[in-house]
């Protein structure tokens, strides 16, 4: 690392020592194609911190005892792109195919409870809600309980705010548009009721004493997560959700994404609408 | 009926406070629980325990539920420390075939930490741990793969230690391996599968 007052840079050792750190701590591997996206975030915050260079601010945040730097940092290294009703056939597949199966089996009256991880800034948590709302009759006869975690406690702050940019919702249906939302300038604001539906929790998947606690769920979406991941980190994933999930519970993934080359734990199910990956009725 | 706010459960952690971390000694108790689920969890959680492999790697070795075993695996080969590169070397010799192709499948996720091992077991006295080695070389992001296939058709008077090696070189093999499949053709000259085999990666090669 060369460092003077008026440049600060980060040396391919210093990215190599980063990348390492930060993808045990969070799962997140950075490829050496992303050198420009990790060192430009880097250098912001040794000058947010006033560190000087990367040795100081790397050992500041290490042996930090809040771990605030880390959560900073890893705030600004997510990417947290998504919209409203994205891959909506995976939703068609849930009022339609998925909760009518989960429900057929139900033998008490407990909630159905889905998870949405990533949870970014809300737009499929909340999409879930509206779809439950506007698509299945059974939610008049059912609780159900949406849970929705992402590793960027900025970005939850957002999502429970619920305030869209028009790109957020260009594919939401504009009866939807009018019953859920507020125009407010050129952005549109969530309605209460919606965004009271959805509990968002900071979760980190690579670090279990976070995920121990995430059980009896009957679905999960886990879209467009894993492609970000390495082999390594989508298996653990995969098996954090194993967990999560009661038997017969499904979990959803992105369009790019197959469980099936990353676990042999889920059985492939093709609804009409959808593959999805199912825990298996007799796991335990 | 309606949406539910409140978690129905208690102890999910809200991110305002630091989730208790269990001790190494009771995790390691917990993965003799008669609860697959318990042992799942215990399995995972002992990530956090430098000097757990030894515990893991005995409970591998008794474990009969596939999803323990997986965690188990995936656990070791996120420590990818020595004890456990050296407990899943172990388990290539197990009896056990499914262990061994979930073993394999671990080791090639370590490319790093196996590989100063790799010429040693290639040169064990069993051929089948030969054969699972080049099994782990199969999708081992290595760049000594090549060199190590090639030391294989060399050197080893197996035919078919041989002929996984060369299934393999039809794949990844460059130049470099026009003269020992040539040489591994006459070393094994009254073996049908070795000559087509060596005459497929040769035309591979050539095209390329």
């Amino acid at each position: 690392m060369k460092t003077n007052k008026a440049k600060i840079t980060i040396s391919e050792e210093d990215f190599n020592k980063f990348r390492e750190y930060f993808y045990r701590k969070t799962g997140i591997n950075f490829e050496a194609s992303k050198r420009y996206f990790v060192d430009k975030r880097l250098i912001e915050r040794i000058e947010a911190t006033d560190s000087g260079d990367f040795r100081s601010y790397f050992i500041m945040m290490r042996f930090q005892v809040s771990g605030a730097e880390l959560q900073l940092l890893t705030n600004l290294m997510t990417v947290n792109e998504t919209y409203f009703l994205r891959e909506d056939y995976q939703f068609e597949c849930m009022v339609n195919s998925i909760l009518p199966e989960l429900v057929k089996r139900k033998t008490d009256n407990s909630p159905i409870r889905i998870w949405c991880i990533p949870s970014s800034s809300g737009e499929e948590p909340y999409t879930v809600a509206m779809y439950l709302m506007e698509r299945w009759p059974g939610i008049h006869q059912w609780d159900v309980e949406i849970i929705s975690s992402d590793i960027d406690t900025g970005i939850l702050n957002k999502a429970r705010i619920g305030r869209y940019s028009a790109r957020s919702v260009m594919h939401v249906p504009a009866p939807w548009l009018l019953k859920y939302f507020k125009q407010v300038g050129d952005e549109y604001q969530l309605c209460q009721d919606v965004r009271e539906a959805v509990e968002f929790t900071r979760v980190n998947l690579a670090e279990p004493a976070d995920t121990r606690s995430y059980k009896n769920f009957d679905l999960i979406f886990c879209r467009n997560l894993l492609i970000y991941f390495d082999d390594l980190s989508r298996k653990t994933a995969a098996e954090v959700f194993f967990d999560a999930l009661n038997p017969g519970g499904f979990v959803c993934l992105g369009h790019a994404e197959s469980m099936s080359r990353i676990s042999s734990l889920y059985k492939v199910r093709k609804f009409p609408q959808a593959i999805v990956y199912q825990k298996s009725l007799e796991s335990r | 009926m309606a949406f539910i706010k409140k978690t129905t459960s208690p102890t999910i952690n809200d991110g305002q406070h630091t989730p208790e971390v269990r001790d190494c000694q009771t995790l390691l108790t917990q993965l003799s629980s008669t609860d697959a689920s318990e042992r799942r969890t215990a399995a995972r959680e002992l990530v956090g325990c430098p000097d757990c492999a030894n515990g893991l790697m005995e409970r591998l070795k008794i474990e009969t539920e596939i999803s323990v075993r997986e965690v188990i695996l995936t656990t070791l080969t996120r420590l990818g420390d020595p004890v456990s590169i050296a407990g899943m070397v172990e388990c290539l010799r197990s009896e056990d075939a499914a262990l061994r192709n979930e073993v394999v499948e671990a080791m090639k996720l370590l490319p790093q930490e196996v590989a100063p091992m790799m010429l040693g077991l290639l040169a064990d006295e069993d051929p089948d741990v030969r054969i699972f080695t080049v099994n782990v070389l199969e999708s081992l992001c290595h760049p000594d793969v090549e060199a190590w296939l090639i030391q294989v058709i060399s050197n080893d008077d197996h035919v078919n230690v041989c002929a996984t090696a060369v299934d393999l070189l039809g794949e990844v093999g460059s130049v470099d391996a026009i003269g020992p499949l040539e040489q591994l053709k006459a070393r094994f000259v009254n073996e049908p599968y070795i000559q087509f085999a060596a005459n497929l990666a040769l035309s591979r090669i050539n095209e390329n």
